[in-house]
């Protein structure tokens, strides 16, 4: 596959994105991983072959393979919580770019979502990654990764931020002390490095998240404030193959609609309670919900299939072809016009009436998932380890 | 997904950064290396470009070579540091088009395993990567004499820059360091290092002639490094290149001397210019700087400074 690809979670996240770009990152040479959405509250677990584990972050999922990483503009960037990645993985910062461009995210941000997130329950992460969005389509100096280069307005941007937001939080001299010694430890480029890199050889766009929680396409307000698409990694390098990722089953963390939500008992090594998220919720493979997906995400090249070892072990798990809601059957969410928020959040409550139905278990799940969501399988995963993976 | 992963604590993370910036800015060094890294070694190069390409068509060739060695104490790390934010100084404010830059370490031939690392002239973030890969010596001869003019007769003789050829533009060469070039480039030692074959030696003095026909050459004496203010040092680099030894209070302010240095030889700015330019982009480093380049300032009576051959910042005269 010698050619850039991009990896998308096509339900609620936690799909295996990160294991996924590991496996292409240690198949194959890959010239750098590029992150195009979302912040550090992106959790991308990776066990390698030597029993190494690590949960990336803001770093991409190929660092173990020596892969370098690149955060375009599209990503918000968290200093903070940076440097304690980088030192569990001792300190790769010769792997790592940063786009200028890119949004930062200070405390205060955090502490203002963290705040929303005790009056509303949402199910945000609460890392201040939405915070940090709206903050800056409201406000167009909200400081940006290249302002740590320049003290002064870095300065000036930081005092603005925590005057709008006005939360308790670290005084801005222990800020700047902070984001100015992230600027002395990371390479910051400018628009020009991803086509580069691009130019020098495949590379892998590493999304967060998943579909089913893009900001205009998710069932509102149960989203994150981030394209979870291909559409930025498109927007970045208009040819690429669009690899879709899901699980056998389907998952979600946080608030929201989930129709299929059942009592599985398939409990998570790394996804457990989380004390901003909530519970760790499992149901069966929501195969129209995942249709929808890729119908929005404008089609997959291609998928990988993640915890092909659960079926075995799960025996009551099922595929949902079919909703039953309000008497009538609903076997196609039809999306909306784009960029319709109450449409999505209609759509949402619906979606909370709806019960399943037309629920079977396949003989062959690779098979099945790959009819269902009309592209063929290229990474089937049958394990957390880069071993249980294989190419197809 | 998931969530708090990573500490998120702003004194944890300014601290870590700290840290990683020592560690991680000299991978290779610290990885235990001691000889030159292939891709710095001088040995068998034939030429070092700084060409003219499509994106950049008025390339302005920019070398910076540092002293590795023991008496330059914690400079080389600090300058490690400090020197990938040079690209962006001097296209922020347009002091240069086109800025391509070099940067190498110079060492001890007498007893060096590294005496001499040559980068590539790099017009990206790939000079940070040259960077990452030199070697720091920790040695040195202890004589006050380091083999600058090895380094010189390197850049006279293997460097090849289109801005000279297609536009009659020399390169900027700058060297930092604390002590003095020995006497000759030796036959032997270039063979060791570089692989020429000389027939004889060649005088300082006339390597660094042939060097001036290509470089604008620079002496940087940071005074943070052991042999600082020395009188017979600094006599020496200025005896060889007059006023354009430049002695450095704040090693901190390397980038932006160098940047100012090269908008000046541009013609891009005055010296007052790029001192408000420099509190322009939030740098504290203007009286630094100021103080370190006012032997460069266009005026009588400043010029005439460079005479002064005394030690120390007491010889620049204050703006």
């Amino acid at each position: 596959m010698s050619r850039h690809v991009a990896v998308v979670d096509l339900g609620y996240g936690d799909a295996g994105k990160g294991t996924v770009v590991d496996f292409l990152c240690a198949t194959e040479e890959k010239r750098a991983v590029l992150r195009f959405n979302g912040g550090a509250q992106a959790a991308h677990n990776v066990i390698t072959e030597d029993g190494r584990h690590h949960t990336f972050s803001q770093f991409g999922s190929g660092t173990l393979r020596g892969v370098p990483t690149h955060l375009t503009r599209f990503m918000v960037v968290d200093p903070l919580s940076l440097a304690g990645e980088a030192a569990a993985l001792g300190n790769p910062f010769h792997l790592l770019t940063v786009d200028g461009e890119a949004l930062l995210a200070t405390p205060w941000h955090r502490a203002a979502n963290q705040r929303r997130e005790r009056a509303v329950r949402h199910g945000s992460c609460g890392m201040g990654v939405g915070e940090t969005m709206a903050y800056a389509s409201e406000h167009p100096d909200a400081p940006k990764v290249a302002d740590v280069l320049s003290p002064a307005r870095l300065r000036r941007r930081l005092a603005a931020v925590r005057e709008a937001l006005d939360v308790p939080g670290p005084p801005l001299d222990d800020v700047m002390e902070a984001f100015v010694a992230f600027g002395e430890a990371v390479r910051i480029v400018g628009p020009s490095w991803t086509s580069r890199l691009l130019a020098e050889g495949p590379c892998v766009f590493e999304g967060a998240q998943g579909v089913l929680l893009d900001e205009w396409r998710g069932w509102h307000p149960h989203t994150t404030w981030s394209t979870t698409t291909f559409d930025n990694a498109l927007s970045l390098c208009p040819d690429l193959l669009r690899l879709g990722v899901t699980r056998t089953y389907t998952t979600r963390h946080g608030a929201g609609p989930f129709v299929t939500e059942a009592p599985l008992d398939l409990p998570e090594a790394h996804n457990g309670r989380d004390p901003w998220q909530g519970d760790f919720r499992v149901g069966h493979f929501d195969a129209v919900a995942h249709r929808y997906a890729v119908e929005v995400a404008g089609g997959v090249d291609a998928l990988a299939i993640t915890h092909l070892d659960v079926p075995d072990r799960s025996l009551s798990l099922r595929i949902c072809t079919a909703y039953e809601v309000d008497g009538e059957s609903w076997d196609r969410i039809e999306p909306g016009p784009p960029r319709d928020l109450g449409h999505q959040e209609r759509l949402g409550e619906r979606l909370r009436r709806a019960r399943p139905a037309g629920m079977y278990r396949p003989g062959d799940w690779c098979e099945a998932i790959a009819t269902h969501l009309g592209a063929p399988v290229l990474v089937e995963s049958h394990g957390p380890g880069a071993a249980d993976k294989k190419s197809r | 997904m998931g969530s708090g992963h990573w500490s998120t604590d702003v004194y944890t993370a300014a601290a870590d950064f700290r840290a990683a910036t020592g560690r991680s800015a000299f991978a290779y060094s610290d990885s235990g290396a001691r000889t030159a890294h292939p891709d710095l070694d001088p040995d068998g190069v034939f030429m070092r470009e700084a060409r003219d390409s499509e994106e950049h068509p008025f390339s302005t060739p920019i070398a910076v070579l540092f002293d590795v060695t023991g008496s330059m104490g914690n400079v080389p790390r600090v300058l490690q540091t400090k020197l990938p934010q040079l690209l962006g100084l001097l296209t922020r404010k347009g002091y240069a088009v086109d800025p391509q830059i070099m940067f190498g370490a110079i060492g001890d031939a007498t007893c060096d395993r590294a005496p001499l690392q040559i980068g590539q002239f790099e017009s990206d973030n790939r000079m940070d990567e040259g960077l990452a890969k030199i070697v720091l010596e920790g040695g040195g001869g202890g004589q006050k004499h380091e083999s600058y003019e090895l380094a010189l007769y390197f850049m006279a003789r293997h460097t090849i820059l289109d801005s000279l050829i297609n536009r009659g533009r020399k390169g900027y060469l700058f060297i930092i360091g604390d002590e003095m070039p020995y006497p000759r480039v030796k036959p032997r030692e270039v063979r060791a290092v570089i692989g020429d074959e000389l027939r004889e030696p060649i005088p300082t003095e006339d390597i660094l002639a042939e060097l001036k026909r290509k470089f604008d050459v620079y002496y940087i004496l940071p005074t943070a490094a052991h042999h600082s203010g020395d009188k017979e040092v600094l006599s020496r680099w200025r005896k060889l290149l007059g006023q354009n030894v430049l002695e450095l209070d704040d090693l901190d302010a390397v980038c932006e001397t160098i940047a100012l240095t090269v908008g000046l030889g541009e013609d891009a700015i005055d010296l007052e210019e790029g001192i408000a330019d420099l509190t322009d982009v939030g740098s504290a480093a203007g009286g630094t700087v100021g103080r370190a380049l006012s032997p460069l300032q266009r005026t009588p009576v400043v010029r005439s400074s460079f005479e002064i051959a005394g030690g120390g910042a007491g010889g620049n005269q204050r703006l």
